[in-house]
């Protein structure tokens, strides 16, 4: 392929005394050639696209032929920032910072559609419109992911500026054009420029004055009643139904409330349908007696979410779901409503302490306040932002319809880029009452444990509190840990979580039905077939009837992304070890070859939008089965046996990680924790089979189970799980009929009926969940995500403690979190 | 016996390097002819398989898809009569992050005309997800499967307006064979139907 030099680049504009220097050219040249084979990168990545750029780095694409394999953790040592993903407004700050302290010269590549222009989440409110808006970028990659190839192309194009640039002229040598670092945003209502200080004050005072004359214009309309009806700048354009369903109750329910009766007194629960409306009074109590009760043993709270009922008396509602590990089954529903005013339901993290970090969710989004629980403070925004996003009558900067399609986009489309009608050219909005001059940022109040709760080491030594992220190699990507050690000990540790945040969420809500399936691809961005729960939870309410190919392929494509997500968190366990690259790179050629499959089924490697309500997308050939029959029967177990020959035995492995972070079954399963985590512990739980979905009851396998609980079994649990995935994948792959692959009429509209479902499956890394409300529309009312990834990162303080601080890159990575899906 | 863990998985890593040659001598000297490289990239291959991008190319299934673009036929009199789009919406309607923009074409009394007027697709929002195409009733919009899209700038590039979209339908029948067959051969037993 050509590349065209541009015709900007600076060689073109050397002075006409210098052009015939040859002494001038000749060391350009060498100058260039040097450093255009030698661009370093830095270890730093966002989100989705952050994974396509690591794989080109691996075998296959091998980013080490443009001598560009030297990826450097330090901004100090790197030429090149791959701003690689979704860039949120919580995650600008460090990305500047990071940017101010890269050395001349320094290169900025905007990898995938929303680090060059916001990309699919660019309406989010914590989302920036590219990250050009804060840095000067080189060279823009367009695509959702851009393939590694595309990243590889972006490389050879900053090659070509490169070579287009003279030593005479190159502003790094230069006295008078010395670059100044670029002002650091900071996070205020919502985040602010330092440079459009005077842009905002001046907007602040035209705001207020359109707010006075508005507000005395209803004052002089209705002079009694004034102050409690603020008028609105936009109203909600489209009336929305608040949902109802029949709420007839079920008998089993009838039974279990009049016990909870007997037990606790009249009034504690009422009935509608199978759900259990708590007396938020009564809550805690309820909670225990369905912990307690022994043929209850409702020992998991797997899921707590809050849900606005705009327009409806009480209008919050936070639901929760409660599982038990012992009996299996589906979910029993909790829920408690409060009043719109200052809403609060109390905390239930005495009864189960997963509730923890998704309580801090709820109140974070929703702005319901959990009395007693110990640390309530927002969790994926920032303290200090402005307003609770989830409400319905929240809007944010690029507010424009509250349900899609937008009707400016037909008939008569004329294309508006949505920064253009915002005065500030940016995502943002700020509170008219703002005052700027007398504002400061909220601190961010560092958790320090006391002292009694050392463990006595004969040394004295002095607390220290460390930032581990959000820009960490290890992390994952945008995670953050605060830990307070002593020594070396971890004493006590907080994640902290938020810098991936696209308002999955939100956006989900103004969705179609339909529109939310390829998002959900972005939520765990490795295992994108591993999405089938949000198929089944629709399809719970839609009552439609799957053909037995589609259901094939769905256990087909879900399979190998198992093994797939499993090979990688070896890897990449493996990389925190301190085994850099080699087991990674070798789960990673496996994967090249399992994305074959799912690129050609579905038509993208990464985020495949494979799953429809009804069946599958594509169907599939003869030659795929062929190939896909060899990767499970042949291929795959052969490349297990050799990861398991190349680690499973190896000394330093076993030493960093037998007996490392190990939490008891019962305190693993109050924490919420799922997935292979839980059955690393020896708890037998593993949806396919306490809850049987799809056509998984009819497959022989094995729930493998390890009884220690630390580092070393689970990722021993890994190498199992894939085994027995595999040994799915064989019986599945030789039942597949033929037939057709979609039940019912393909239709892009979609209306549900309404009602609320949980729908959940066993994701590589856990429970993955969506519960739903419908009123009956063309959207969903209410979309929540259950991410194993963030409610299993509750207990990882609990892990860490007493553990030094080497083991907690190690720790986190035998969780195997996807930020995408914690931070949604 | 200490040691002997790490000695097992050095012996793997010696395989792997050993298997980085093997294809290498099979094909020598033609190291990198189509043939080499269709049995690395196949399930079976072993050794080294790496592609030399930008000397060669990592091949896509017809399935493959980037951003989208709209199709018109050759054989009309003009490349704005033979644009398949009839602007009903629909892709606008079903698209996830609302990136298409469709001004319809109106007659002088006011009447919509089935053609668009004006079509925009922006790249910067668009995620690939290809429902455009899988649902559009005519065929008129396909994912396309050209992702050097790379460039130094985006704000003259990145909203695909009309001229950049349309490409003729001979492309579209080369880059995905199997569905142009599929979706129009009936098409054209239709029209003889007719």
């Amino acid at each position: 392929m050509t590349v065209e030099v541009s015709s900007k680049s600076e060689a073109t504009t050397i002075p006409e005394e210098l052009q015939r220097n040859v002494l001038i050219t000749g060391v350009d040249s060498v100058y260039n050639w040097g450093r255009m084979y030698s661009i370093w990168p830095m270890v730093f990545g966002l989100a989705c696209c952050a994974i396509e750029f690591i794989v080109a780095g691996t075998a296959r694409y091998d980013m080490a032929r443009f001598g560009a394999e030297l990826a450097r953790a330090s901004p100090r040592q790197a030429d090149l920032m791959v701003v690689s993903g979704t860039v949120t407004k919580k995650m600008v700050p460090q990305i500047v910072r990071l940017h101010n302290q890269m050395a001349e010269p320094k290169y900025v590549f905007a990898m995938g559609a929303c680090a060059t222009g916001g990309g699919p989440f660019k309406e989010g409110y914590n989302v920036v419109s590219g990250i050009d808006k804060y840095l000067p970028v080189d060279v823009y990659i367009p695509g959702c992911p851009p393939t590694p190839q595309a990243f590889l192309q972006g490389l050879i194009k900053l090659q070509e500026k490169i070579k287009g640039q003279s030593v005479t002229q190159v502003p790094w040598y230069r006295k008078d054009q010395l670059n100044e670092a670029i002002p650091i945003p900071v996070l205020g209502p919502d985040i602010f420029d330092p440079r459009q200080v005077e842009t905002i004050k001046e907007e602040l005072v035209k705001q207020r004055a359109q707010e006075t004359q508005a507000e005395t214009a209803v004052e002089e309309a209705k002079e009694a009643k004034a102050t409690e009806a603020k008028p609105k700048k936009k109203g909600i354009a489209k009336a929305l139904k608040v949902p109802q369903w029949d709420i007839t109750p079920t008998e089993e329910a009838q039974t279990l409330a009049d016990r909870i009766h007997q037990a606790l007194g009249e009034g504690a629960v009422t009935l509608e349908k199978d759900t259990l409306v708590v007396d938020p009074a009564r809550l805690i109590q309820v909670g225990e007696y369905l912990r307690d009760a022994e043929d209850l043993a409702y020992d998991l709270l797997s899921n707590v979410t809050g849900v606005d009922y705009l327009g409806r008396d009480p209008r919050f509602e936070v639901v929760y779901h409660l599982y038990s590990t012992s009996r299996g089954g589906g979910p029993l529903v909790l829920k408690a409503r409060a009043p719109v005013g200052d809403p609060q339901v109390p905390s239930l993290t005495s009864v189960w302490p997963s509730a923890d970090l998704q309580e801090r969710e709820v109140w974070d989004l929703y702005g319901i306040r959990f009395p007693g629980h110990p640390n309530l403070k927002r969790i994926l925004l920032w303290e200090g932002f402005h307003g609770h996003p989830m409400r319905k009558d929240y809007q944010e900067a690029y507010y424009e319809e509250p349900v899609k399609p937008f009707n400016s986009r037909w008939p008569g489309g004329h294309h508006e880029l949505a920064e253009s009608k915002n005065p500030y050219f940016k995502n943002v909005v700020y509170p008219t009452e703002w005052d700027l001059d007398a504002w400061t940022p909220v601190e961010e109040i560092l958790a320090v444990v006391d002292a009694k709760d050392l463990p006595r080491t004969g040394m004295r030594t002095e607390k220290i509190v460390v930032n581990m992220g959000p820009q960490h190699p290890s992390t994952h990507g945008v995670f953050r840990m605060v830990v307070t050690l002593d020594g070396e000990t971890v004493v006590d540790l907080e994640p902290v979580v938020g810098y991936l945040h696209r308002n999955h969420e939100k956006i989900g809500e103004r969705n179609g039905w339909l529109m939310n399936m390829p998002y959900t691809d972005r939520l765990d961005y490795l295992n994108s077939m591993g999405n089938l729960g949000y198929a089944l939870a629709v399809e719970k309410l839609l009552d439609v009837e799957i053909p037995e190919r589609a259901e094939y392929l769905r256990v087909i494509m879900a399979e190998f992304n198992r093994v797939l997500s499993h090979m990688m968190m070896v890897g990449f366990l493996l990389n925190e070890l301190g085994a850099a690259f080699t087991p990674l790179f070798y789960a990673v050629k496996e994967r090249e070859l399992i994305l074959d499959l799912f690129e050609e089924a579905s038509g993208s490697r990464m985020m495949c939008n494979y799953m429809r309500f009804g069946g599958v997308a594509h169907d599939v050939s003869q030659d795929w089965l062929d190939r896909a029959r060899y990767l499970a029967r042949e291929r795959l177990p052969r490349k297990l046996d050799e990861l398991e020959q190349l680690l499973s035995d190896n000394e330093i492995l076993i030493a960093r990680t037998k007996g490392v972070g190990v939490v008891p079954p019962d305190v693993a399963v109050a924490y919420g924790i799922t997935g292979p985590l839980l059955r690393a512990v020896g708890v037998p739980y593993d949806i396919r089979r306490v809850e049987p979905y799809g056509i998984y009851d009819r497959f022989d396998f094995q729930v493998p189970l390890l009884y220690n609980g630390d580092l070393y079994d689970r990722y021993l649990i890994r190498i199992l799980e894939a085994r027995e995935a595999l040994k799915i994948l064989d019986q599945a792959l030789d039942q597949i009929p033929e037939g057709p692959i979609f039940g019912g009429k393909r239709a892009w509209q979609l209306r549900v009926p309404a009602g609320d479902v949980y729908g959940r499956i066993e994701h590589p890394k856990g429970e993955l969940g969506y519960y739903l409300v419908s009123n009956g529309a063309g959207n969903p009312w209410r979309y929540r995500v259950r991410s194993p990834s963030f409610i299993n990162l509750t207990a990882l303080a609990e892990m860490c403690k007493g553990h030094k601080v080497a083991d907690i890159i190690t720790i986190l990575g035998a969780i195997d979190i996807v930020l995408g899906e914690v931070d949604r | 016996m200490l040691g002997f863990g790490v000695l097992k998985g050095l012996a793997v890593t010696i395989k792997h390097f050993v298997e980085t040659y093997i294809d290498d001598l099979k094909y020598f000297p033609h190291r990198y002819s189509e043939e080499a490289m269709e049995s690395r990239q196949s399930v079976n291959g072993r050794g080294i398989f790496t592609v030399q991008y930008p000397e060669q190319e990592l091949t896509h299934p017809e399935t493959f898809r980037y951003i989208p673009f709209l199709v018109f036929d050759e054989d009309e009199d003009s490349v704005y009569e033979g644009i398949r789009c009839t602007s009903c919406g629909i892709c606008a309607k079903v698209c996830p992050p609302q990136c298409i923009w469709i001004v319809r074409t109106k007659d002088a009394d006011g009447r919509p005309i089935p053609q668009p007027a004006e079509f925009y697709i922006d790249i910067d929002v668009c995620m690939n997800c290809g429902y455009c195409a899988e649902f559009c009733p005519f065929d008129a919009i396909i994912m396309d499967h050209d992702w050097k899209l790379v460039d130094y700038d985006r704000f003259d590039g990145h909203i695909h307006d009309m001229e950049r979209l349309l490409k003729p339908a001979s492309y579209y029948q080369q880059i995905r064979p199997i569905q142009y067959a599929e979706n129009n051969l009936d098409e054209d037993e239709d029209k003889d139907g007719h």
